[in-house]
């Protein structure tokens, strides 16, 4: 009996943590199996490449938790580093940065105004910011790489603490700040509150513009984030790379527990989403699984992942 | 005058009206494009330019007025497209027939798995069709590669049959002064009209109106939704074929931007995203538009980077205008 009891408990806690769950399957096999997986370089690199898609995916949650979307994101990372390799050559690293940063922002908050302001869907005004932030970086380019040789930018593209890629600390940092605002302050609570009903949060008082605003405001700084450090591991400016970045960090999001309907997901979980698609990406890549094929294995991983979503939600039609 | 052409509106229905201005608005683009080019806008072979640019385009944007009628949308189109241009060349061995069948069969089986997964699984059809658009891309880089065309585009099929001239041909030849391609355009879009007078046509109106009413009343809403998502990746397999007819070549990279724009031209053609709205005659019209758009961007001298800038930007607005319409 007291063994069923266990059981019982195990696979509450496994249906309640399936990302956690899985990743933890997916990393023991992984570590039995494939061959260079169960090492610190490997593992740097994990970190290196998805510290980058673990900022677009908090800014994706905030997003996400009121019912949005982000579709913009890829191109965002694309226009930053743009910015940022633009400014770098002329006037110095941190002037660069700041731009950077702002640019991106202020993209974002143009999204958020519209979204907020009217009744146009999040998809379609982010789609439509997807076009503009794209053409904007190869208008500034003139369509080609702008290469950064400022030493002291790329050589932080490496940087290591211990061993530990210092754009991971920053992650970590930035998570634990954004953990203390949705848990802790007013207007972090209010972005569950908007994403949970929208209309009981206006009736209760909530601000649902001013929240709305700020989530789409914070995706592009968020996102800037992630695009600073992409250029400085790049040592350039790109107007046609990160493509679909924004799918990966959606995916993430849902995958850690996040719901498209809104109210529903944590800090937590997404981070957890995020190092189980950088140990997917390893393990296709150690495996030797052609890049062509890995579009497909991740396409089917996110309808998966949105159909488990769909999953903690009750039917509506019926 | 004024008085006359308000009362003429009044007798006509919200459609129409709806129709008439879109119209408008492309009359006024064609003056504009006229004035601005001195006149060769109007010129027949940039009139012909101007279609055959589009062929593909007008196809694929009735398959996604009829999804955005149904308040979803399909992201998806363009993968579809470059799957089929891909499938038609490496199976021209089995004939020209042959090959469009089993391009069509490609394109059907993302119509089922789009279809399903938003009605029976009531996943939200962006994500669902953002995720097929991948796997899309991906599948046509797959097949290209076990081609020996290391993910590039494709131009002989499997066992070495070439295009036939015939087929690269047609979409240069004409009958009595129009193209060709035109008429292909022009039956699908009687096609997608009949549709819509069939009673799972006129019901996708209902369930894009208000779901839950029209499954109440009794509308088989699964059989809707599916015959739509399955209509959307069928036209966009035959867009395929016409690419492979345009460029003579299969390219796991086609179609690129035709999801954006032709959710751009259907919304400019007055469907509403939010569903329940939109004429065929008016998505015809949105694609026309659209091409105007382009030409006249040409005309200016806007660089080609900054063109999906601008076209954003018209997605927008026309969405936005729709919006505020369907508030009133």
């Amino acid at each position: 009996m007291t063994g069923l009891k266990h059981l019982n408990r195990i696979l509450e806690w496994v249906g309640s943590n399936s990302a956690l769950a899985a990743l933890l399957v997916l990393f023991v096999v992984a570590s039995a199996f494939v061959p260079n997986f169960f090492g610190e370089r490997n593992f740097v690199a994990i970190l290196y490449q998805y510290s980058i898609i673990g900022f677009l995916a908090l800014g994706q949650l905030l997003v996400i938790l009121t019912a949005g979307i982000d579709l913009s994101q890829g191109s965002l990372v694309a226009f930053t580093s743009i910015v940022v390799a633009v400014l770098m050559n002329r006037y110095g690293v941190f002037p660069a940065i700041a731009g950077g940063l702002a640019a991106s922002t202020f993209l974002g908050v143009i999204s958020g105004l519209i979204v907020s302001r009217t009744r146009i869907p999040p998809f379609v005004v982010t789609l439509g910011m997807l076009g503009v932030g794209r053409g904007l970086a190869l208008v500034i380019s003139d369509a080609k790489p702008v290469s950064v040789d400022v030493e002291a930018f790329t050589n932080f593209g490496r940087a290591n603490l211990g061993g530990v890629p210092v754009s991971a600390i920053l992650l970590v940092l930035v998570s634990l700040l954004l953990l203390y605002f949705v848990k802790y302050r007013r207007l972090g609570r209010h972005i569950y509150a908007v994403g949970g009903s929208e209309e009981s949060a206006r009736l209760s008082g909530v601000d649902v513009k001013k929240v709305k605003l700020l989530v789409y405001a914070l995706s592009g700084l968020l996102t800037a984030i992630g695009g600073v450090i992409w250029t400085a591991r790049l040592h350039s400016g790109s107007p046609i790379g990160a493509n679909n970045y924004e799918l990966e960090s959606i995916a993430a999001v849902i995958v850690g527990g996040g719901s498209l309907f809104g109210g529903v997901g944590t800090v937590t979980g997404t981070l957890v989403g995020v190092v189980l698609f950088g140990v997917i990406n390893s393990v296709l890549n150690l495996v030797g699984i052609s890049p062509y094929w890995q579009g497909t294995v991740k396409g089917v991983l996110i309808l998966l992942a949105v159909a488990l979503s769909q999953v903690r939600r009750p039917s509506r039609l019926r | 005058m004024i008085t006359v052409i308000n009362q003429f509106l009044s007798t006509k229905s919200f459609d129409t009206r709806a129709v008439l201005r879109v119209l408008l608005v492309l009359v006024g683009l064609s003056a504009l494009a006229a004035v601005l080019s001195g006149g060769v806008f109007l010129q027949p072979r940039n009139l012909v330019n101007l279609v055959l640019q589009n062929a593909g385009l007008i196809i694929v944007t009735l398959g996604q007025f009829l999804v955005i009628v149904l308040a979803g949308i399909d992201l998806s189109v363009g993968a579809v497209m470059a799957v089929s241009s891909v499938l038609v060349v490496l199976f021209q061995d089995y004939g020209l027939v042959g090959s469009f069948a089993v391009a069509l069969a490609g394109s059907l089986v993302f119509g089922l798995v789009n279809g399903s997964l938003v009605t029976f699984v009531r996943l939200p059809a962006f994500v669902v069709t953002l995720a097929s658009m991948q796997i899309g891309y991906s599948v046509s880089k797959i097949l290209s590669d076990a081609a020996g065309s290391r993910g590039g585009t494709v131009y002989t099929g499997l066992g070495g049959a070439e295009i036939p001239q015939g087929f690269t041909d047609f979409f240069k030849d004409s009958y009595w002064g129009v193209p060709a391609p035109l008429f292909v355009c022009v039956l699908f879009l009687i096609l997608v009209a009949l549709y819509l007078r069939t009673s799972p046509g006129h019901f996708a109106f209902a369930t894009g109106g208000n779901e839950r009413a029209a499954f109440l009343s009794g509308v088989p809403v699964w059989v809707v939704k599916m015959a739509v998502y399955i209509i959307s990746s069928l036209l966009a397999g035959v867009a395929g074929i016409l690419f492979v007819s345009r460029v003579g070549l299969g390219d796991p990279q086609a179609g690129t931007w035709i999801a954006l724009d032709s959710i751009a031209a259907a919304s400019i053609g007055g469907a509403s995203l939010s569903g329940g709205l939109g004429t065929v005659a008016g998505t015809f019209i949105g694609v026309v538009i659209l091409g105007v758009l382009n030409n006249i961007m040409n005309l200016l001298g806007v660089p080609v980077t900054m063109q999906p800038a601008v076209k954003g930007m018209v997605i927008l607005l026309a969405v936005y205008l729709n919006s505020s319409r369907r508030q009133n």
